[in-house]
């Protein structure tokens, strides 16, 4: 189905065989290569660094700074997150399961409410399009946010307090809406000749044409309920419950936090941890998983379903 | 128009549907363990409580649980430790406890949240760096009131001293059971005696032969930093002003947060401003002086390593830090590394010294919790019963910690599953001392003990209500002018001095000064 | 059927109105109730009164803010730095993802599309921290550089003039992969047709990215900058503080409102004045965006927000 997008290059080229083609096309590529070639290097660069220096002891990190090759290996980092393996294996299982549920509840209410924002012959959608978006921009700050959700929701310390507050974001209904706002009107149109309510059209017509924007969406959902930590901190206080990053961020916290404590309340504790390297292992197994799943999602944005392919 | 009128009366319906919706949500909060077990007979025969008759104790036939907030991580041995304490509890006074741990990452956020939502806990810790003035004036805590404390707290009742209660007072009224802990928490470096002998320096016990010292290591030291300081981290201050400006000078700065002061002899307690002084004058004059030798790394503003760490790897010469770290790093060095040989220097040590003040660390009660009298009966035998205190305090002897005599411990493989929070608002007499602590530190904390000195506005404390938002601003100005400043990091000083001053001053800081001065005589005046 | 006016059109249209359902009671749940909140920026709040009973006290609140001296200066830095941001972030991303699908074979492009990815992954502490090590004068991995070569080193952590580039590269750099991906997906919807009938009238490479691909990504671009325009006035908290923290010498050209605010409140923990704070954001970029829309609606009007 893909072959229409990524092939039209070539068919063009053989079809017509002319040599300024060739010499553009050429210029191009020259053009693309290189500078992808070179902020990808500055992308690389870094993470390589985080990946040496969670390998590398902490006082060498701290003696040379971080390098890209460890004077000396340790994995002591990784032994102190692996500490308690049940734990840590836990908080992997709670965000895994909260960003399933999320991202597939999320992208289809995303989608829903798009769809209907973005029908022509929808009555109100400039108001609802304003109601939505009006919440952007003002807000009643955390107190009366995590009251509604405490006292009147009673949702602390539950798997739904992870998952219900990120459930839909303003800023992906409206992306949404301009998505599929490209998706020609003639197709709502004929279905409905055709006697199809408007929910069978968004279910049946709508949902599989907008599949590289569902793709693309959906990894920004996803990629939210992976990072959270915030909603955990506020409204998660039993081990069970804890996601994998608001898991880490308390381990790194509680070290830094500490030592701020110490000076105000005259206290004294030891502690002994190996805070760079371990803030530098933390982002690997935080991030590590995502990565090994990226090449999957990807496919679907890269050769996405496209109109064009579907008429032609 | 019609179109408009019409979609805002649907806006109204659904709006007024989600209200009922909401409002059906709300209140249905479980009342967890309130009256649990309430067929357990009255403790009254127990041979160590309240050896104080008193008629006002409150009846605790009824057996409760008792809900305690906690700021630090959860630690964790947390289980066995309060399994063993309620044992005890529910024997002495007929309550368990239950606690809850606000990580050190985000309790400033979430303490206020509590409050806010009044949610359902009895006892919380609190201290004056945690906003304890703040959570006070807000209604936050209970008042607590003579009748309840000595009714429900014989043992802290005796125990505390009457300057330790003073001082948690808030505009007369106390909310507060603080820690019991008369310590001095003044300031001294740790420097690397090793180096000081290398280069022949004299001992260093002054500001003079410590600007030697440091500036020797940075001439002939390659690679290392003569001085350091996390400068990074929000502190308004040059890590060494509290030695050199404050305990040099024998001043007493009223708040950390604003930098106004009154000489520690000075009766009336006149206020001004420190940066404001000749003295300051002369300590930048000093402090450019390190900083133009190299004393200290050009970016030290922006570092983000911890200076201890730093330190252990040999790439910091000196740092400043109160005693009891101090002491403790210098243990730990001695375990790890004895090759080599670190010494605590008091810079001061002839000055008057200041009792630490007693609301560094407490204990509060929520305002509106249901069981204050057997809250206090907890906290009383937090702080003063020696089983329970060595149980909140250290965990369990021979897991936790090793009991050496009555009053020492040594640590064990167990301690770290049990540490790392704000027990401290139990702090007491009854505290165990590391048994490795360094003699040296010893001696100096007892020298430090015999020059204390008392005066009238030792309990005082500022409360800020009225000009809060004169010290953020001050606060701000302390950050963005004070510490490049002090830091040596403004080339022309006279100027950077000048530009200071007048930002203080566009600040506020001069009715802070005035509000200040005002409460100062007026609490003179009731004395 | 044969009803007219509002309830007829509501009738007609009820299953649409359905289907937004969900939507409107979540944000009538999680915003517009606890909207209600900003009324604490007029309020001295307590505990015992809370949200409604708390006694008013006018503007005290915004007092800190605008008396500070400061107002006006973190203002214009917050909406020149978002405004540079906008514009360098949509620009880079724009032409990553054509060159992406245009220009580059089938592997290339998935594994660089991952390691664009990359920084995304990386928390603003951690690159706080690499940046420390890239910039500090003593050991900075640049100074080395320029040491090796035998050039003065600079002093970056003090002086200010250096970090609007800096700031705006690692934001950048930050968001190159994530937002290139919205900019892919929006390439991926053009119709081919399109291409193909370019191809025929002649058209070389170039001028079928300007001519065809460009355009058709105008309503993606004007969406994602409409949006970013109403936050204009909100700095990025964990970028500025990560990467300048308390260092005072930087300020006069890294400080943005939300680290103000932050520093300000550090020491009281007052709501109510960071309710001010945010209420002030909120109007101003209320006002921009409202500007902003019109201007799009004057010239589009299928492509406004509202």
């Amino acid at each position: 189905m893909s072959a229409t997008v990524t092939n039209y290059g070539k068919t063009g080229n053989t079809s017509k065989g002319a040599g300024k083609k060739q010499i553009d096309r050429l210029l191009l590529s020259l053009i693309g290569y290189s500078v992808i070639s070179i902020l990808a290097i500055l992308c690389i660069i870094p993470f390589l660094l985080i990946v040496s220096s969670s390998l590398s002891e902490e006082g060498k990190i701290i003696e040379n700074g971080f390098q890209l090759i460890p004077s000396m290996f340790s994995l002591e980092a990784y032994s102190l997150l692996f500490k308690y393996p049940a734990q840590l294996l836990k908080a992997y299982g709670v965000t895994i399961a909260v960003t399933v549920i999320g991202t597939i509840g999320g992208l289809f209410l995303t989608a829903m409410t798009s769809y209907v924002l973005q029908r022509k012959d929808f009555k109100w959608r400039n108001q609802f399009s304003f109601f939505f978006f009006f919440t952007t921009l003002f807000s009643g700050g955390l107190v009366p946010w995590y009251l509604m959700i405490i006292k009147y929701l009673d949702l602390k310390n539950t798997l739904i307090v992870l998952i219900l507050p990120m459930l839909l974001n303003v800023f992906y209904i409206i992306v949404m809406k301009s998505f599929m706002s490209s998706i020609p009107e003639a197709i709502t149109e004929s279905a409905k000749i055709d006697g199809a309510g408007d929910f069978r059209i968004f279910i049946q017509l709508i949902m599989p044409l907008s599949k590289p924007a569902l793709a693309t969406i959906g990894l920004f959902i996803a990629l939210g309920y992976w990072n959270d930590w915030y909603n955990a901190l506020l409204f998660i206080s039993t081990e069970n419950l804890m996601p994998l990053q608001y898991y880490l961020y308390k381990m790194l916290g509680n070290m830094d936090g500490m030592r701020r404590a110490m000076v105000s309340s005259g206290a004294v504790v030891t502690m002994n941890i190996p805070t760079e390297s371990l803030k530098m292992a933390m982002t690997i197994v935080a991030t590590g998983p995502i990565l090994l799943a990226y090449p999957f999602i990807q496919r679907y944005f890269v050769q996405g379903l496209t109109i064009g392919a579907v008429k032609g | 128009m019609q179109k408009k009128k019409s979609f805002m009366l649907l806006f109204a319906i659904i709006m007024v549907m989600a209200t009922v919706l909401s409002a059906c949500g709300g209140n249905n909060n479980g009342n967890t363990g309130t009256n649990a077990g309430a067929s357990n007979t009255p403790s009254e025969s127990n041979g160590n409580e309240q050896p104080a008759a008193n008629d006002g104790k409150a009846d605790t036939s009824e057996e409760v649980v008792l809900k305690m907030l906690l700021v630090g991580g959860k630690p964790i041995d947390y289980d066995v430790v309060f399994g063993e304490l309620n044992k005890k509890l529910k024997e002495k006074i007929n309550a368990t406890v239950e606690a809850e741990f606000l990580d050190w990452s985000d309790w400033t956020q979430k303490y206020p949240l509590k409050f806010a939502a009044n949610e359902d806990f009895d006892i919380a810790y609190t201290a004056n760096w945690a906003f304890y003035n703040d959570q006070a004036l807000k209604g936050g805590f209970l008042e607590l009131t003579e009748e309840l404390l000595s009714a429900n707290m014989p043992l802290t009742w005796k125990a505390m001293p009457e300057v330790a209660w003073n001082q948690a007072k808030v505009n007369g009224k106390l909310f507060m059971v603080p820690n019991n802990n008369p310590e001095v928490t003044d300031k001294a470096v740790l420097i690397r005696e090793d180096l000081r002998k290398k280069h022949n320096l004299e001992p260093v016990n002054s500001p003079e032969t410590f600007a030697n010292y440091v500036k020797t290591i940075a001439a002939n030291e390659k690679g290392i930093n003569a001085y350091n300081a996390k400068a990074a981290d929000g502190w308004k201050w040059h890590e060494l002003d509290q030695i050199l400006l404050e305990q040099q000078n024998e001043w007493n700065l009223v708040d950390y947060n604003i930098p106004l002061a009154y000489k520690l002899t000075d009766e009336k307690g006149q206020v001004f401003n420190v940066y404001d002084t000749p003295e300051f004058k002369q300590l930048l004059a000093y402090y450019k002086d390190l900083a133009d030798n190299n004393a200290w790394s050009k970016n030290v503003v922006s570092n983000k390593n911890d200076v201890w760490q730093d330190m252990k790897a040999g790439k910091t010469a000196s740092y400043a830090h109160n005693l009891g770290t101090l002491a403790m790093n210098l243990a730990e060095l001695r375990r790890e590394q004895p090759e080599v040989e670190l010494a605590i220097a008091d810079l001061t040590p002839d000055k008057k010294k200041i009792a630490a003040i007693s609301t560094q660390n407490g204990m509060a009660i929520h305002a509106t919790s249901k069981n204050a009298e057997r809250s206090l009966m907890l906290i009383d035998l937090l702080q003063n019963d020696k089983e329970i205190h060595d149980l909140f305090m250290n965990g369990i002897a021979g897991n936790h910690y090793e009991a050496v005599g009555d009053d020492k411990f040594n640590a064990t493989a167990g301690t770290p599953n049990f540490t790392g929070f704000s027990n401290w608002g139990a702090n007491s007499p009854l505290n165990r001392k590391d048994a490795s602590y360094p003699a040296e530190a010893d001696a100096i904390a007892n020298a430090w003990q015999e020059k204390i000195h008392n005066f009238a506005l030792e309990t005082f404390v500022f409360n800020d209500a009225n000009v809060k938002n004169e010290v953020a601003n001050v606060g701000n100005v302390m950050l963005r002018y004070a510490i490049p400043l002090e830091y040596g990091l403004i080339k022309d000083i006279d100027k950077g001095h000048a530009d200071l001053i007048e930002q203080l001053k566009a600040a506020g800081i001069e009715k802070l000064q005035q509000e200040l001065q005002t409460q100062i005589d007026a609490f003179l005046a009731n004395q | 059927m044969n009803r007219s006016g509002f309830w007829g059109d509501v009738l007609k249209q009820r299953m649409l109105l359905l289907m937004l359902t969900p939507a409107v009671l979540f944000f009538l749940l999680f915003a517009y109730v606890p909207m209600a909140g900003i009324v604490l920026a007029f309020k001295q709040f307590n505990y015992g009164g809370g949200i409604f009973g708390s006694p008013w006290n006018g503007l005290d609140n915004f007092r800190f803010f605008f008396e500070s001296g400061n107002a006006w200066m973190v203002t214009k830095n917050t909406a020149l730095y978002n405004i540079a941001f906008i514009v360098v972030n949509n620009v880079l991303q724009i032409a990553v993802a054509i060159l992406l699908f245009e220009a580059v074979g089938k592997w290339f492009r998935k594994i660089t599309q991952t390691v664009l990815f990359l920084p995304y992954f990386i928390s603003w502490v951690v690159v706080g921290a690499i940046a420390y090590n890239l910039f500090n004068y003593d050991v900075g991995t640049i100074n080395s550089i320029l040491n090796a070569f035998g050039i003065e080193p600079i002093d970056i952590y003090n002086t200010p003039a250096y970090w609007p580039f800096i700031l705006v590269l690692v934001s950048a750099w930050k968001a190159l992969g994530y937002g290139s991906v919205m900019y892919l997906a929006a390439i991926t919807g053009i119709d081919t047709e399109m291409y193909e009938a370019a191809e025929i009238d002649g058209a070389n490479v170039f001028q079928r990215i300007f001519h065809i691909t460009v355009p058709n990504l105008y309503p993606t671009i004007i969406i994602l900058v409409l949006l970013a325009i109403g936050n204009i006035f909100r700095g990025d908290f964990g970028m500025f503080y990560n990467m300048v923290g308390n260092n005072g010498l930087l300020f006069s050209s890294t400080d943005v409102i939300d680290t103000f605010v932050f520093r300000s409140l550090t020491t009281s923990n007052e709501i109510g004045l960071s309710a001010a704070a945010g209420f002030y954001q909120s109007v101003l970029g209320f006002a921009t965006i409202l500007l902003a829309n019109y201007a799009v609606r004057k010239y589009d009007k299928d492509h406004a927000l509202f």
